[in-house]
């Protein structure tokens, strides 16, 4: 049989033309559909966003080692003589060298400080020693104003993200962190990675400005090649005084964000489901009222001749249609709440870690389809109700 | 050898339930009516008239009993073939008019036409040449609730004639009307029977309606009781 399109579309275009009536159905699906969507893109976004942040902060070519049995930086910490040792090392060990021929390393350390801003009161943030090779040593990280901190000079350059947060850090300002008073010559950015919610200093600077003197809690080195992560992981296996780990950048901020990304999730999710139960309730709730409203009609037309497929259809399709709208207007108001907004939380080394709620390609679909999936639950109980409706409702009723 | 009868309707049963109670309508319900005849079926309030029409409607179905019509057993037929049947070969007048409010005349006479293939346009010379023969040239685009009850009416009736069914089934068709309007009702649907050979069958309970049949049934007690035939 073929499919009755004729019949269902003026079905459809008889009710839609019946405004008044319909405004308030429509309103009420669009409504319940859309604050579904964005309480779901609220969460999901900030699931990605965080996720984004730490990973695209994370480099498949740059490894980090770790010392003294974890796999963080926090606690971790690696002898100076073990350091001179790698530095020692010949032959292949996986890891880029510089032009003088030594592994192209950088020693890091790093320190939560206070710093407090106007608006939000007293703030933790990381303060990074590295080697002048640290920013070499990252993907994606580029100064947008003044230059790195020179070795030996109390400066520190301000990731973008809280350079944003903190008038205090502005290029040329002097800030007080511990006991130092410091030169702030620089921002650079990490397309919103996590780095961007760091300051960077001198490794030394930093050491004894927080009498952390010999102290190293991680070296970065750029990876020679795919496998050099095992090749540098046999060698570090050499070094029997001090049992080190080498992870791979990418896979150090993976493992950090999982965890809370999957908390934000795990909250998120039951909570939009819940609601799009509720709305799916609505849904049923209203397209009934107005599947009843529209009996006689219905049964005139039905009387007529008209297929209950085209009846089933047409109610069906306003819900769905309605549903849809309501994804719309959900999608377009969390774009626009939403995307870039930036958000922080606490993150490694108890330093708040800023990020950009992100709506991407994954987080749209998901939301679009629990929307869509309100409306064409809803809808299917009422389009059933409206093939079954006696036709005698016709012949009967005053119309 | 008598000419099998257009609509014919042989013991047919039919009663209704209200919860433990069953209220019979029809025990054995018989009638013949030939083509091209327009009846008029009386009979007091909840006698089973429009239990009648609606069976001949295929809207509703006999308990039992045969229900043919231009040789068709609705009887036999399921929901969707009586559908399909309705939309070929039958228009139906309510005492309501029963028109869409949401559309204009135009749009609710073409409703019928929409069930069968036929070209747009042609759709709309036809939705023209019935509303220009039931006296509203010229008025498609005006809105239901805009017109009288006596030209809603009409634009039923044009509605129930655009594909040109042979059989009209009316129910109560003046029954809203005042009589000025009724009586150019009844007139159009004589000319339907006359000039275009509809056979009508009309419920009503206005004997100045049904005088406009050429034969009257009443119905009481099941039972068709009385029969006139006009001149
Ligand atoms: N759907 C129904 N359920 C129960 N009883 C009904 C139903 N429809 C009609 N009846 C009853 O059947 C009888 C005949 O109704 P009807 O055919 O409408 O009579 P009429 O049109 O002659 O007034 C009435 O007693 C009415 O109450
Ligand atoms: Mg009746």
């Amino acid at each position: 049989m073929l499919f009755p399109f004729r019949q269902t579309r003026v079905m459809i275009r008889a009710n839609l033309l019946s405004l008044p009536r319909w405004m308030a159905i429509a309103t009420s699906m669009v409504f319940s559909v859309a604050l579904v969507v964005l309480v779901l893109a609220g969460f999901l976004s900030m699931a990605a966003g965080f996720e984004r942040a730490l990973t695209s902060a994370g480099s498949r070519s740059v490894a980090v080692i770790l010392g003294g049995g974890t796999n963080q930086e926090t606690g971790s910490d690696i002898p100076a003589a073990v350091i001179r040792t790698i530095e020692a090392m010949r032959g292949d060990i996986g890891v880029a060298r510089d032009a003088a021929g030594n592994p192209a390393l950088s020693r890091e350390i790093v320190v939560p400080v206070e710093l407090s801003n106007d608006q939000a009161g007293a703030k933790m943030l990381a303060l990074r020693g590295m080697d002048p090779t640290g920013p070499a040593l990252r993907d994606g990280v580029a100064l947008t104003a003044g230059r790195f901190a020179r070795p030996g000079a109390r400066e520190i350059v301000v990731g973008d993200s809280i350079a944003r947060a903190f008038a205090a850090l502005a290029v040329g300002r002097e800030v007080r962190l511990g006991a130092v008073t410091f030169t702030v010559v620089g921002h650079f950015s990490s397309g919103g990675s996590a780095f961007e919610s760091e300051l960077w200093a001198d490794l030394d600077v930093v050491r004894s400005a927080f009498d952390r003197q010999g102290e190293v809690q991680s070296v970065r080195v750029r990876l020679d090649g795919a496998g050099g992560i095992d090749r540098l992981r046999s060698a570090l296996g050499g070094l029997t005084a001090t049992p080190l780990v080498a992870v791979v950048e990418a896979d150090l901020y993976a493992a950090q964000s999982a965890g809370t990304a999957t908390l934000i999730r795990l909250f998120g999710w039951p909570i939009a489901l819940l609601m799009a139960l509720g709305a799916t309730a609505g849904a049923i709730n209203t397209m009934m009222s107005s599947v009843s409203d529209r009996t006689v009609e219905i049964a005139t037309v039905r009387a007529l001749g008209f297929s209950r497929l085209s009846a089933f259809v047409a109610t069906w399709v306003e819900a769905a249609v309605l549903s849809a709208i309501g994804v719309a207007i959900g999608l377009a108001a969390s774009w626009l709440i939403f995307n870039g907004w930036q958000a922080s939380t606490v993150g490694a080394n108890n330093a708040s870690l800023s990020f950009r709620l992100t709506l991407d390609g994954g987080v749209l679909l998901t939301t679009a389809l629990l929307g869509l999936a309100i409306g064409v639950v809803g809808g299917a109980l009422p389009a059933v109700a409206a093939t079954r409706l006696p036709l005698t409702a016709a012949l009967r009723a005053r119309g | 050898m008598t000419e099998r009868p257009y609509i014919a309707l042989k013991g047919v049963r039919k009663g209704y339930r209200l919860g433990e109670q069953a209220i019979p309508i029809f025990a054995d319900l018989n009638l013949d009516i030939p083509r091209g005849d327009f009846v008029a079926i009386m009979g007091p309030s909840g006698s089973g008239k429009s239990t009648l029409l609606n069976m001949l409607a295929g809207v509703e179905s006999a308990d039992a009993g045969e229900v043919s019509i231009g040789g068709a057993r609705l009887d036999l037929m399921g929901e969707a073939a009586r559908s399909a049947w309705r939309a070929g070969n039958m228009g139906i007048v309510f005492q309501f008019y029963n028109l869409l409010p949401m559309l204009n005349a135009a749009e609710n006479v073409e409703l019928p036409l929409l069930l069968r293939p036929i070209p747009a346009r042609e759709r709309r010379a036809r939705v023209e040449r019935v509303l220009d023969l039931v006296g509203l040239a010229g008025r498609g685009k005006q809105y239901p609730g805009l017109m009288s009850g006596g030209q809603q009416q009409r634009v039923g009736i044009a509605r129930a004639i655009a594909t040109d069914p042979d059989l009209l089934l009316c129910d109560e068709p003046t029954g809203d009307l005042d009589r000025a309007s009724a009586d150019d009702v009844l007139d159009m649907l004589r000319l339907l029977n006359r000039e275009l050979g509809k056979t009508i069958v009309m419920v009503t309970h206005d004997p100045r309606a049904a005088s406009h049949a050429q034969r009257t049934l009443h119905l009481d007690k099941g039972h068709f009781i009385e029969e006139r035939r006009a001149a």
